[in-house]
């Protein structure tokens, strides 16, 4: 394993209201250069929050080689693995006033962090329990065929995360030893989690819109200020 | 027993039979939730104490049990498994449906996995709305039970035509069920049909506190 | 116990003339189900076991009988609504669901709760752990046939659910944590009756210390009992105090930059290097007894000020994604939430400690005798809204 470089590299950059970056970044950034000198160039992108959290997005062949290096690196915690379908609901999100004229379906697929080109994508969380630092690693899943490699055999946790996400999204796991639904009775039909399953309870009564808004305590503040010890006045 | 449903008893013995038949309840606990917790504080703990009431609540299985007490979320899988217990138990037999979840479907009325109300696969007796309802709501809600057991036909009960037998023969009909009185599809909620030709029947359920189920 | 030479030769002749007749009469495999509602699995988990005499052979749990789609319903609701549903995941400790649900949205709106916000919140946090695992231990002790100890946990949990009601309204599902703060203040009298409970609570420890702990059939039921090695807890992503149990040093509430109060107080993370069901069991015993001691160490220390920051009338999240995940009662609990600036959220992975916690079962019940699984099982503790979701 590349020692980690400790040197923090704060950017000389024009703004200045950026959080300075802590020692946290520089190795979250010895952690990224670490991984590339082992896969290479099958990280895509990379994103770093300043003093919070990092992403790495990997090719889709070289999920399971990145899930290894990084199991070699020290990340030997399995947190999770799920997936994530980028289409737009097309049934919208169920906050829409239904007296309202209905909107056009938005349709285009826009990524999160650290981008992709295909409508599924799968992404995990790996732990360094030493350095206590997490990476959220993710990867396309092609759109053509919805397979991936298996991580069961890297970090026995994965079985049943990938059977989860086998269920919910139809994502299939290569060398999987056992991908049965786990969940749900087995004949459901459809994949719950992918954005156009429909909620079919939802169709027959929609939901009334926001009717009422809770008043916040703090917009009350002028009228009765908080005491010292609310609980003693 | 065919003493019982064949002949009208004297009142007086009916009114002592009902009694003891009230005070001396077991409970099969049906825990699936949160609601389940609750139920274990109404029924298990000391400052509770269900006992008191005459309920026994530790049946060692559902064939030695007299009412059951179906608490939390009941989802598509486990509805034939509700439906099981509910059959292995000997007449004459009720059910408490707790919480919102089995009431209605609860916070999760719009899921696709849950069974929007238990009462899609038993007869229930008695609502106790809430989420989840505070133990001395369940307790209410048993007192009620008792008190409708007290009030009963027994005959009526004793030979089933309240609903049980009713609503099988009607399902048959409707082909909802097979032979053996397995729902072909379950959950599925009865025909409107079968709906009215067995609230016709049936006593009105008990909701706690009165007003609609929610 | 010491046993002489004569006892042991018997015993050694009796295992022998067993293995013979195993072999003459060639036992077949047995399937024993259990569940889905059976009194030792803690809510509708089935597992199904194959047996070999005495011995499993194989063994899967089969969940799902408490599915109930959280990751897919968080998608048709708002923010605020969100709250209302997590609180029911992990149903012992409620209030310990919404808190990183908060946190990861707070830190997508870049804002942050005020001080005295922060460590109400820790404190009905440890609250909630304590009704969570005060209940565990007391339902410890009917896995082995001891009912006295479930009654003493329900009497004294009432004591918790109490203050939690007092402060939020809910004894259940408080729903009382807000974007940006809390729903309300304290009620008058609260802390000093706070204190009192936490009294009480440390006496059930001791309680209990005494009853179960100290009972001989309980260690011997206990110890040496389901060993999960280090290595194997990380793979399966074990975390919370069965991780702790398995000698890994890990505890999120200390090893996190996280807004919550707990670096006010002072507080020991235990941890046991044997990894049998018997540490799992002590390592919860001792962190009861560490969160009564936060508590009653942060109730002194409840700054001034208000407990809810300005925040918009009607919330909309900036567009971006985060990852918060807390110790809570059962482990690591975590929630990723995707936001498309909408009112509500794109996608919430909820990751939640149970999960892992019962993957590791088929590997951990592998070669153990059947009276064993219901002790592995209630020393792994779960809750199966937990793992089903």
């Amino acid at each position: 394993m590349a020692p980690l470089s400790d040197d923090t590299t704060i950017k000389d950059g024009p703004s200045t209201d950026a959080p300075a970056a802590l020692p946290g970044d520089g190795l979250r950034e010895g952690i990224i250069d670490n991984l590339r000198s082992h896969i290479g160039e099958a990280i895509v992108d990379t994103k770093i929050t300043p003093n919070d959290d990092l992403w790495i997005r990997v090719s889709t062949e070289a999920w399971l080689t990145a899930g290894q290096a990084l199991k070699n690196a020290g990340f030997t915690y399995f947190c999770f693995l799920s997936g994530l379908d980028w289409m737009p609901s097309p049934y919208g999100t169920g906050e829409e006033d239904p007296d309202d004229e209905p909107k056009e379906p938005d349709t285009e697929i826009v990524q999160g962090y650290t981008g992709g080109e295909t409508r599924f994508q799968v992404f995990a969380r790996l732990t360094d329990l030493n350095r206590h630092v997490g990476v959220t690693i993710k990867a396309d899943v092609p759109d053509d065929r919805l397979v991936m490699e298996s991580w069961s055999h890297l970090f026995a946790g994965a079985n049943w995360h990938e059977r989860e996400c086998h269920e919910m999204y139809g994502i299939g796991f290569d060398n999987h030893p056992d991908l049965r639904n786990m969940y749900l009775p087995g004949d459901f039909e459809g994949y719950p989690l992918r954005k156009d399953f429909p909620l079919l309870a939802r169709m027959v009564k929609p939901w009334p819109g926001i009717v009422d808004v809770e008043p916040m305590p703090a917009e009350d503040e002028a009228e009765s200020p908080v005491d010292d010890k609310g609980d003693e006045s | 027993m065919g003493l019982v449903d064949k002949s009208r008893l004297p009142a007086p013995l009916t009114k002592l039979f009902n009694m003891s038949r009230s005070y001396s309840l077991w409970v099969y606990q049906w825990g699936l939730a949160c609601c389940a917790i609750e139920m274990g504080a109404a029924f298990g703990s000391p400052r509770y104490d269900v006992m008191r009431l005459g309920v026994i609540p530790l049946p060692a299985s559902p064939r030695q049990a007299d009412f059951v007490c179906v608490s939390g979320t009941v989802t598509d899988k486990m509805a034939p498994a509700v439906k099981r217990l509910w059959e292995q138990m000997p007449e004459p037999k009720y059910a408490i449906s707790m919480g919102s979840c089995a009431n209605c479907g609860g916070p999760y009325w719009d899921s696709y996995s849950v069974t929007k109300g238990v009462d899609q696969i038993i007869p229930i007796d008695v609502y106790v709305p809430g989420c989840p309802p505070r133990p001395e709501a369940l307790l209410e809600g048993v007192v009620l039970l008792q008190q409708r057991i007290k009030n009963e036909d027994m005959a009526a009960k004793w030979r089933g035509d309240e609903f049980t037998t009713l609503q099988r023969t009607r399902a048959m009909e409707a082909g909802e069920v097979d032979r053996d009185g397995e729902l072909i599809n379950v959950p599925t909620a009865p025909t409107l049909e079968t709906a009215q030709a067995v609230d016709s029947v049936r006593p009105e359920p008990i909701v706690v506190g009165g007003g609609p189920i929610e | 116990m010491t046993l002489t030479d004569r006892q042991q030769l018997s015993y050694i002749a009796s295992q022998a003339a067993d293995a013979r007749l195993n072999v003459e009469l060639e036992t077949e495999g047995m399937t024993l189900n259990i569940g889905p509602q059976h009194p030792a699995t803690h809510g509708t988990l089935r597992i199904i076991c194959r047996l070999d005499g005495e011995q499993v052979v194989w063994a899967e749990p089969v969940a799902g009988y408490m599915h109930r789609g959280y990751e897919k319903l968080t998608e048709v609701r708002t923010f605020p609504q969100v709250t209302t549903l997590v609180n029911r995941i992990d149903w012992l400790g409620s209030f310990a669901n919404e808190v990183p649900f908060i946190l990861a949205a707070e830190k997508l709106m870049e804002i942050e709760a005020p001080p005295r916000a922060q460590v109400i919140r820790t404190i009905l946090f440890e609250l909630s752990r304590i009704a969570n695992v005060s209940l565990f231990l007391g339902d410890l002790g009917v896995q082995m046939g001891a009912i006295t100890p479930v009654f003493l946990a329900f009497r004294d949990r009432e004591y918790i659910l109490n203050l939690i009601e007092g402060a939020t309204g809910g004894r259940f599902h408080p729903n009382f944590d807000r974007i940006g703060g809390l729903k309300d203040d304290l009620p008058k009298g609260w802390i000093e009756e706070t204190r009192g409970a936490v009294k009480k609570l440390e006496q059930f420890c001791d309680t209990i210390d005494d009853l179960l702990f100290g009972n001989e059939i309980f260690q011997s039921r206990m110890r040496g009992i389901g060993i999960i090695p280090a290595d194997i807890a990380t793979d399966y992503g074990l975390s919370g105090a069965n991780a702790r149990a398995s000698g890994i040093d890990w505890d999120l509430r200390r090893d996190q930059d996280i807004p919550l109060s707990y670096d006010l107080a002072d507080w020991k993370v235990w941890t046991h290097p044997d990894g049998d069901s018997w540490a799992r069991c002590w390592i919860r015993l001792q962190e009861t007894r560490e969160s009564c001691k936060i508590v009653t160490q942060l109730l002194d220390q409840i700054p001034a000020g208000p407990v809810m920051t300005k925040v918009p009338r009607i919330i909309k999240v900036p567009e971006g994604e985060a990852w918060v995940s807390t110790e809570n009662p059962l482990g690591e609990m975590g929630y990723y939430v995707v936001s498309k600036g909408g009112l509500g959220p794109f996608r919430v992975k909820i990751r939640s400690a149970s999960f892992n916690n019962i993957s590791i079962v088929p590997w951990a019940l592998k070669g153990v005798y059947v009276p064993d699984v219901i002790t592995i099982l209630a020393s792994l503790y779960f809750i199966l809204g937990d793992i089903d979701r």
